[in-house]
């Protein structure tokens, strides 16, 4: 201030004032120096003014002039005065550094928590998808009436909804598959993508080398053309520029590459290694009937620019009212939806990842009140300190900010840390890919993370600090030199402060440990539900067979008998079974499905069941008990009468409290029920079996199979051996994803378990911040009351006594919270509730536990500082007075 | 100094009232009336200063801290805003004198000079 004082020194209170006293003066000297010389005192006004010149301009030009200074001063005050504060700021913390540390490692916790799961929040669910105006792209899907929803098209509805949008400007298709890409090294399988010549145009895909498809190449026989993702070309053509013009051979076809996709050229599956043109053959034809039931391609369309949902869901309700009256049997009763791009690639990962989102905000309060809580009890000790300025002449404000700034000086430098740890825990988390989390890649701290972190550094600062700079200004300062020896005349309502931040801190803990426990307890009954098969030593992998070695179904089961034949030679091995669909793969295609003798389904309700391919010893491979009948035999073959098993859920559904074994069941054909199996799980733990029908892979045989073999001992150590047999009898066979059934069962909870470890790690942030706020304040209020306390004992209070108050008070301060944070959890718990399983939010042991846990916290916290209480020497604590 | 808007009397050069008003303190620290009539009593009234513009050149010679400003009794015990020279406008008057100097004798050696050969 003191460069300010000075001008208002010189200048008095106001520039303006100023100016107009200076030239007030001068023109009453000018006057009665004429007076003098003998004018009357009007004319001599009248010359003084004239001789002046103009008046009104030079007193404006002053004042702007001293404005413009004055505005100067003042800045260069502000700065002054905050490179002092920041100096004095580093001095304090230099001179407590065990408080320093506390809080830094506080802040930094906090931050950097924020920071990381932000990062993860930012790069899944904000950054933008890497498509050209990707807000505008929409995924079509078939809506059927029971509300089911597919994520594919058919063709010829998709040449409709092409040929007939007002609301798209481009509508273009792709069929994902897997092929065997032979004569370049091993074998390998890779993901292709089959797609319309304008997929890449729809989506902005960039090639590096070569060209996209042309319209020509959709057409049948044209299309022996094939574009490389950047990775296959890096990984398999180690990069060759030259790749264009040489051939690749997919599954025996053997195509053109005549280009490379740029690094970030990718579908939105994340996964194609190869662009292939999708041949759109007669199937492709708006105007037939043919094949509108049978859904198979992936629809990406651009809509034009400005158009919102509602217009975009009418043209598409149009289209289907005109398609059902053109096609009433294959149209009728469906529709089309149609989701953004980025909520078809995040829709389920959005909700738990705001509520982490949330739970770490919860952290970085707790942490927040922690921080205010160590600044009160600073702000007593430094009370003399702040009289001493104040006595010297400066004012609350002065101080405020002096305090304010040190504050935020402390949440900036505990933000650069935790923007440090949040640095190195992404490039972790994204390291450890936990849960295949949609666009993991796009995750890690960028410009976006760097301010929201400086934002919450600010922010942090501010809150934490406001309070306790109030109160440590208050209107005793001056009172307080003369208090300086004792306790602060706040030092009551302090002591108030104190104990509601620890409360709130609790309250907050409570909060971050109900829903903890809730999904630990959730996770362990997801882990606790019964597979429905047994996953401990057995292992699958999967193989295809593409080629010209494998024309026709023949080929595929002589080989497959074949390689059953040499898998059941090898040492331990007790069964080995393949199906289509293994457990917690899905539960198969999805076909039209009615029982002989029974009404047939209502018009509108589309009956479906789940099919897969199995051979005669897949179920004793994979562990699963036969409920009725028989399994398969080699009898089965493909000559046979046709058979079929059920799973319990088919047999519930269609046939309650009857046998289906026996009866005639119709899906592409009839066939008759052999048995019943026993339900497997198909997604994951939390979703209950749906309806599935197992044929004999003979008579319904399948290309690409997962192999399962049980054996004694470590199913994974056979891997070496099982890849040798199949190279032994077809070097050319893909063998992919080798893997025991257990971590298949592991992976299915892998999401929840990535949601509920940090979740957990979350809550016991917190638990220990809220254990040593206990800890501060009573430690704080024991150190007050000493002299108290010492009266009490010279007055023949027992040890024991004072231990209680204090360990009472301290679990009190705990029940408080409880209360505050069980209520809170309450109001809070149905952002949970779609992320539970097994319990409810009202889970009696949770809450138990958890009210167990902080209890017992504030218990132990508070045992030392009762310790020391019951220490106290009253003799000594009378001489310090 | 030559932002200002105002018109200097017709004889005063650009630059030329920052040099007078200067030297006017050089004698010692003085009123903008003091200075005002220093300069016409020295230029024998030659120079029409319009009074007016006087105070914005004042200020800004205040504003570049070549004079410093105070409040102070007048010689009729009124409160006037005295302006004193300051170290860094005493080195200005040194060096605008002698810049002044110079123009001027190249101006009067230019004014003496005999016709083109």
């Amino acid at each position: 201030m003191a460069r300010l004082t000075r001008f208002r020194q010189m200048f008095g209170l106001e520039p303006r004032r100023d100016v107009d006293a200076e030239l007030a003066f001068h023109i009453e000297m000018r006057v009665r120096e004429l007076i003098d010389g003998g004018e009357t005192p009007e004319r001599a006004r009248h010359l003084a003014l004239q001789r002046f010149g103009n008046y009104d301009q030079a007193r404006r030009e002053c004042v702007a002039i001293n404005e413009r200074r004055r505005r100067r001063m003042v800045r260069a005050d502000f700065f002054a005065e905050l490179r002092q504060d920041i100096g004095y700021a580093f001095r304090m913390m230099r001179r407590a550094p065990a408080f320093t540390l506390a809080a830094l490692v506080t802040l930094a916790l906090g931050i950097g928590a924020n920071s990381a799961i932000f990062s993860v929040v930012n790069g899944v669910l904000l950054e933008s998808l890497p498509y050209r105006d990707a807000g505008r792209l929409h995924v079509l899907q078939m809506r059927y009436p029971d509300g089911a929803r597919y994520f594919s098209l058919s063709a010829p509805d998709f040449m409709s909804i092409r040929a007939e949008t007002h609301v798209f400007e481009r509508v273009e298709a792709s069929n994902g598959a897997l092929v065997t890409v032979t004569g370049i090294g091993d074998p390998r399988e890779i993901n292709a993508s089959f797609v319309t010549h304008g997929m890449f145009e729809a989506l902005g895909l960039r090639v590096a080398l070569g060209r996209t498809f042309s319209a020509e190449e959709n057409l049948p026989g044209r299309g022996n053309v094939a574009i490389l993702s950047h990775g296959l070309w890096q990984n398999v053509f180690g990069g060759d520029p030259s790749v264009l013009g040489r051939t690749i051979t997919a599954s025996g076809r053997v195509s053109t590459i005549v280009g490379v996709a740029s690094p970030e050229a990718t579908m939105p599956d994340d996964a194609t290694e190869a662009f292939f043109p999708l041949t759109m053959d007669q199937a492709f034809d708006a105007a037939t009937m043919q094949g509108r039931r049978n859904e198979f391609l992936r629809v990406i369309a651009r809509a034009r620019d400005g158009l919102g949902d509602a217009e975009i869901a009418g043209d598409l309700a149009r289209l289907a009212a005109r398609l059902e009256t053109a096609f009433p049997e294959t149209n009728g009763g469906l529709g089309f939806t149609s989701v953004p791009l980025r909520e078809s690639i995040v829709g389920d990962v959005k909700k738990p990842l705001l509520v982490l989102l949330g739970a770490v905000g919860f952290v970085l309060l707790v942490a927040c009140a922690n921080v205010a809580n160590l600044l009160l009890a600073r702000g007593s000790a430094r009370h003399g300190e702040l009289s001493v300025r104040a006595a010297l002449g400066a004012g609350r404000a002065r101080l405020i900010r002096q305090l304010i700034t040190e504050s935020l000086l402390l949440g900036t430098i505990g933000g650069v840390i935790g923007l440090a740890l949040a640095y190195w825990s992404t490039q972790a988390l994204v390291a450890a890919r936990p849960a295949d989390l949609p666009r993991l890649d796009a995750i890690g701290v960028d410009g976006t993370v760097i301010v929201f972190t400086l934002a919450a550094a600010l922010g942090t600062g501010l809150v934490f600090g406001l309070v306790p700079a109030m109160q440590a200004t208050n209107a005793d300062l001056l009172r307080g030199l003369q208090e300086s020896g004792r306790s602060g005349g706040g030092g009551r309502r302090m002591h108030r402060m104190r104990s509601a931040l620890v409360v709130a801190e609790l309250a907050l803990a409570v909060v971050l440990l109900t829903g903890a426990g809730l999904l630990i307890r959730s996770f362990l009954a997801l882990t606790d539900v019964n597979p429905g098969f047994q996953p401990g030593g057995a292992m699958a992998f999967r193989v295809s067979f593409q080629g010209p070695d494998y024309q026709n179904g023949d080929q595929v089961r002589t080989r497959v008998d074949q390689l059953f034949d040499r898998l059941r030679g090898l040492p331990g091995v007790t069964a080995v079974g393949a199906t289509t669909v293994l457990p917690l793969g899905g539960g198969g295609a999805m076909l039209d499905f009615a029982v002989e003798g029974a009404p047939p389904p209502p018009p509108d309700v589309n009956q479906e069941i789940a099919v897969a391919s199995v051979t005669p010893e897949y179920f004793t491979a994979i562990g699963t008990p036969l409920k009725r009948g028989r399994f398969f035999s080699n009898l089965d073959h493909a000559k046979a009468p046709r058979v079929a098993l059920l799973n319990e859920a088919a047999a519930r559904k269609w046939f309650p409290n009857q046998d289906p074994v026996g009866r005639t069941v119709l899906s592409g054909g009839p066939q008759t029920v052999v048995g019943i199996v026993g339900d497997v799980l198909q997604r994951n733990p939390g979703q209950p079996a749906i309806a599935q029908m197992f044929v004999p892979h003979q008579q319904r045989t399948n290309r690409t199979i997962r192999i399962v073999v049980r054996a004694n001992g470590d199913p994974l150590a056979l891997a070496p051996s099982v890849r040798e047999q199949i190279r032994a009898l077809d070097p050319s066979l893909p063998v992919a994803q080798v893997m025991p059934l257990e971590e298949m069962v592991r992976r299915s909870v892998a999401r929840p378990r990535f949601y509920t470890s940090l979740l957990t790690l979350f809550a016991a942030v917190a638990l220990v911040l809220s254990a040593t706020g206990i800890f501060g304040v009573m430690s704080y209020s024991v150190a007050q009351q000493s002299k108290e306390i010492g009266i009490r004992i010279a007055l023949g209070a027992r040890s024991i006594d004072v231990l209680r108050s204090v360990v009472g008070r301290a679990v009190g301060l705990a029940a408080v919270g409880v209360l505050v944070g069980v209520t809170a959890s309450f109001a809070l718990g149905g952002i949970l509730r779609s992320q539970l399983f097994g319990v409810t939010i009202f889970d009696p042991p949770t809450l138990a536990t958890v009210m167990a846990v902080l209890l017992g916290c504030a218990f132990v916290a508070s045992l030392l500082p009762a310790a020391r209480a019951a220490r106290i020497d009253p003799i000594t604590t009378f001489k310090q007075t | 100094m030559g932002a200002s808007a105002s018109q200097p009397g017709p004889d005063i050069l650009r630059g030329t009232l920052d040099l007078l008003i200067l030297k006017a303190l050089s004698w010692g620290p003085a009123h903008g009336y003091g200075v005002a009539r220093w300069i016409q009593q020295a230029t024998h009234d030659a120079l029409a200063v319009g009074e007016g513009t006087l105070y914005p050149a004042l200020h800004r010679l205040e504003e570049r801290g070549w004079v410093a400003a105070n409040w102070g009794s007048s010689e009729n015990n009124r409160q006037a805003k005295f302006y004193a020279l300051t170290r860094k406008g005493r080195a200005q008057l040194r060096t605008e004198t002698d810049n002044w100097r110079r123009y001027a004798a190249a101006i009067f050696a230019a004014l003496d000079a005999p016709a083109h050969e």
